[in-house]
């Protein structure tokens, strides 16, 4: 018996140096493998599909508490998949989405991957709005980092044309430490979009009012001053108008709107912000912009506007045509 | 009860000289050593956030090999003191079963620690040289996880206490994926419609260890916060899960036949 | 010790009554009877054999009295107490049968440890492990670890275990199986110095020469029930014990008068004469040999008819088995 037990003992040990032997192999396998894997890596198109991605809520079940390594399992993918010379194609932005959405899912933490999102699915309504979703995930995870507010609201006004809304995104993100200074004015400039200076106005002055230190406060001084001589360009738009309808001709210089018979206006306001310092006025003046034939302040230079290509423009208009007729299908 | 403990150290501490003796514990704290060393190399493929992840796969690798430590350990605890009949001398002198099975376990449980110990240091080490930052979190995920190989130390000794070898790590792995699916599945569980399946779920998880408790190693790296009272529930529920799977054991334990 | 009898019989040491035990294989498999009511004694001082083929049920008995698993009916008491009960432990030293220890440890850590289990104090440690590896002459492996032990050694150190808490009784289950000639014989010399220091021996073994030179009383178990309970000489009959003796130098004559008179035959083998006589006329024969002027060669004790009896016990277990109609058990 004892034989036999000191066998059975010492064939457990050749077992177990087997397994060992087997598991080191395997790894190694595996390391080389993955050298030779990474010496040449697959291109990011045609990796497309190449690592199954999970539904989130399945992933998060399977992952047994180790959500945050598999999470940066699929963080990597995704970079790898995006890097190199490689044209986003819709589906493969679409797949970015589905990556970052698995990596947003196990690991809610991470802070890049919501503005890598934000940065790459851009190639159709459907991956920009997947993008403002996961956005709104690193927004609800972060509320205090102003970036993941203004990668949305640049999503929506530049790619969805939804000014309203971006303007309301930007205004949660410019009450944040760290934003920059020009968000106040960003947000305004989109409710002057949508025509509404007034409002702009009013909420750039409570802005103002709530702001901590002198930089805040005069970043929001100067946005309120081109507001002001926005508002001020408008009234002279309209003054124009009526110029031609009486006169049946347009303006050759501003200076006729306060010329001719029966004057449209007493004097032309002034060109420059009211808040401005005697010390620091330049004599500027109301002209029309020989480029655009509007009617502009050679303070700012141009009107108060986002510059948007056009290529873009015209995508974002299209996309909203397409919303209209299949909500117009939908009733 | 002194009387028990004097004869409940010599086993403890006659546990963790044997596993120290084992090879496979080395081999298993190796390969934890090299993953999170590897864990820089892996980073590196990510232009941002790199030192957060060497310190994912970092504490993943702790946890994931501690653990397998545990349960491959656990598992022959008590069968193979059966098996190779080491055990009828020991319950010929005057120890009790259960002083038996408590020196087994916390000799078991002494060794994961102190292997815990030496992955948490080469954690340390590893997030220093890559100026990662450290700080008390780092410090109760660790602890924490101490906490968790308790209660799956006391899970192997429950099965090894009744059960072969294989089946023991079947249902000790079992029960830590469980454990850690336990608390979706009860809220998945609360969405049904059944009541029933409601309560079902419901008993599941209370039945079940609910391991989520002890992984705060997100909020660690995340830098969120990990308030004490958490840290102290999180103990409290690891002691009385275990005192409760250990009560189970030495009842099965006492009424076994040692063949 | 509140335990010593106050009569003038030797007290019990070890009392077993109707112990059954049933072993069930596996899920859903008939059990098995292996323990069919065993009772017997085990008194004060005395080295008793348990003694029976493999497979009888004594390593079963011996676990039932360790308490290492229960009877499926009966009881066991050991020094007075119940068998599932751990206090009396201290009193008791167990060698299992082909003991194994963990083979991590060296000679002395392996005693250090059970020591300890006993709770021998720690001033008392270190000369107590010396005194037990003097015992079982292992000094000079004292710190080698057990793996590389040899099966005797094993054994010894396995005594030496038993022994570590200087207990009254010792159960030592086939403490010479497997041994050479030698380490039986250091074996036995262990148990007899235990003897001759008031200890109770209890014993189990199939090994038919041993029981017979040191034990004073025997139970016989045969296929799980008890064949035979008392002193080993009873037992053995001792009209039917031989032995053998071989003489030289034996007239023709002398040999055929000695053959008439002790009623036996006388071979003779060339210049030498080989006889077999009862043990009880031993003497007598001898000093009539002697007397003719014969040279003995040698006195053989005759382990034949010791066998014999023996098989004749298990044969008779195997007819009552037949009418019983129930199957014995291997010892698991």
């Amino acid at each position: 018996m004892p034989v036999i037990e000191e066998g059975a003992s010492r064939r457990r040990g050749a077992r177990f140096r087997q397994g060992l032997l087997g598991l080191g192999v395997g790894l190694l396998g595996l390391f080389v493998a993955d050298a030779v894997h990474l010496r040449n890596p697959p291109l990011a198109g045609e990796s497309l599909g190449d690592v199954f991605v999970p539904d989130p809520a399945v992933a998060g079940l399977v992952s047994l508490g180790f959500g945050a390594v598999v999470s940066d399992f699929y963080w990597l993918q995704a970079i790898q998949a995006a890097g190199g010379d490689v044209r986003i194609t819709p589906e493969l932005g679409a797949h970015l989405g589905q990556l970052i959405d698995v990596v947003t899912t196990l690991n809610p933490w991470v802070d890049h991957p919501y503005r890598f999102a934000g940065i790459w699915l851009t190639q159709s309504e459907q991956n920009v709005r997947t993008a403002n979703r996961l956005l709104r995930r690193g927004i609800e995870k972060h509320p205090d980092d102003w970036r993941n507010h203004y990668y949305l609201g640049f999503n929506h006004f530049f790619y969805l044309l939804e000014n309203a809304e971006a303007a309301e995104v930007l205004e949660g993100a410019s009450r944040l430490a760290g934003a920059p200074r020009y968000l106040p004015r960003l947000a305004a400039r989109l409710k002057s979009e949508s025509a509404d200076l007034e409002v702009a106005s009013v909420f750039l002055q409570e802005l103002l009012r709530g702001a901590q230190g002198e930089a805040a406060r005069e970043s929001y001084r100067s946005a309120l001053d081109e507001i002001e001589i926005e508002q001020r360009a408008r009234q002279l738009d309209g003054a124009r108008v009526r110029f031609r309808e009486l006169e049946g001709r347009d303006i050759e210089t501003v200076d006729e709107l306060t010329r001719g018979a029966t004057p449209l206006l007493g004097a032309l306001p002034s060109p420059e912000p009211s808040s401005l310092p005697a010390s620091l006025r330049r004599g500027s003046e109301w002209i029309v912009d020989p480029s655009d034939n509007r009617i502009v302040s050679t303070y700012y230079g141009k009107r108060y506007q986002l510059h948007v290509p056009a290529s873009d423009r015209e995508r974002a208009e299209g996309w909203a045509r397409e919303k209209e007729l299949r909500e117009a299908a939908g009733r | 009860m002194t009387g028990s403990l004097h004869r409940i150290w010599p086993i403890a501490t006659n546990t963790v000289r044997e596993a120290v003796r084992h090879r496979l514990l080395y081999t298993l704290l190796f390969f934890a050593v090299t993953m999170i060393g590897f864990a820089v190399l892996i980073a590196s493929l990510s232009y941002v956030e790199g030192e957060r992840i060497i310190q994912d796969i970092g504490l993943a690798s702790i946890r994931l090999f501690s653990v397998g430590i545990a349960i491959f350990v656990g598992i022959g605890l008590i069968h193979g003191e059966v098996d190779r009949r080491t055990i009828y001398t020991i319950l010929a002198k005057p120890v009790t079963r259960a002083e038996f099975l408590l020196g087994k376990f916390f000799g078991l449980l002494l060794t994961v620690w102190l292997q815990l110990l030496l992955m948490g240091l080469a954690f340390v080490l590893v997030s220093l040289s890559v100026g990662a930052p450290l700080d008390w979190g780092y410090a109760a995920a660790l602890f924490l996880v101490g906490i968790e190989l308790m209660v799956i130390v006391a899970v192997a000794t429950l099965f090894s206490s009744f059960s072969t070898p294989m089946l023991s790590a079947f249902f000790t792995l079992g029960i830590y994926a469980l454990g850690h699916l336990s608390r979706n599945l009860y809220f998945l569980g609360q969405e049904a419609e059944v009541d029933s399946v409601r309560r079902a779920a419901t008993l599941l998880y209370r039945v079940l260890p609910d391991l989520e408790t002890f992984n705060v190693s997100i909020q660690a790296v995340h830098g969120l916060p990990i308030p004490a009272s958490e840290v102290a529930w999180a103990v409290l529920y690891g002691l009385a899960y275990t005192t409760a799977l250990l009560s189970l054991a030495i009842y099965i334990f006492h009424r076994r036949d040692l063949e | 010790m509140g335990l010593s009898s106050m009569t003038d019989r030797p007290r019990e040491i070890v009392r077993v009554d109707g112990l059954v035990k049933n072993f069930r294989p596996g899920l859903g498999l008939r059990s098995k009877r292996v323990l069919h009511g065993v009772s017997f004694a085990v008194r004060e001082g005395e080295i008793f054999g348990f003694v029976g083929p493999n497979g009888a049920g004594k390593t079963t008995t011996l676990k039932v009295l360790m308490g290492l698993i229960r009877p499926t009916s009966g009881r066991a008491s050991i020094l007075g107490c119940d068998v599932g009960e751990a206090g009396f432990r201290q009193h008791i030293g167990f060698l299992p049968e082909n003991p194994y220890f963990y083979p991590f440890l060296t000679g002395r850590e392996i005693l250090r440890f059970y020591a300890r289990l006993c709770g021998v104090e720690s001033s008392l440690l270190a000369g107590r492990v010396n005194d037990l590896l003097a015992l079982v002459r292992l000094e000079h492996a004292s710190d080698e670890r057990l793996s590389t032990y040899s099966k005797g050694m094993l054994q010894r150190i396995g005594i030496a275990q038993a022994l570590i808490h200087d207990p009254e009784v010792a159960f030592l289950d086939e403490p010479m199986s497997g041994l050479d000639p030698i380490g039986r014989k250091d074996i036995r010399d262990i148990i007899l110095r235990l003897k001759a220091a008031g200890k109770t021996v209890f014993m189990n073994t199939h090994i038919l020469s041993d029981v017979e030179m040191i034990c004073d009383r025997v139970a016989i178990i045969v296929k799980g029930r008890i064949r035979y309970e008392g002193p080993i000489r009873e037992f053995l009959r001792e009209d039917e014990l031989r032995s053998d003796i071989v003489l030289a130098r034996l007239s023709g004559e002398t040999s055929r008068e000695l053959g008439e008179r002790f009623s036996t035959t006388i071979q003779t083998v060339g210049e030498r004469v080989e006889v077999q006589v009862k043990d009880g006329q031993l003497q007598s024969f001898l000093e009539a040999a002697l007397g003719a002027g014969a040279d003995i060669l040698s006195v053989t004790p005759n382990r034949v008819s010791l066998e014999h009896i023996f098989l004749e016990a298990v044969e008779e277990g195997e007819k009552a088995d037949a009418g019983a109609g129930r199957g014995g058990g291997g010892t698991p």
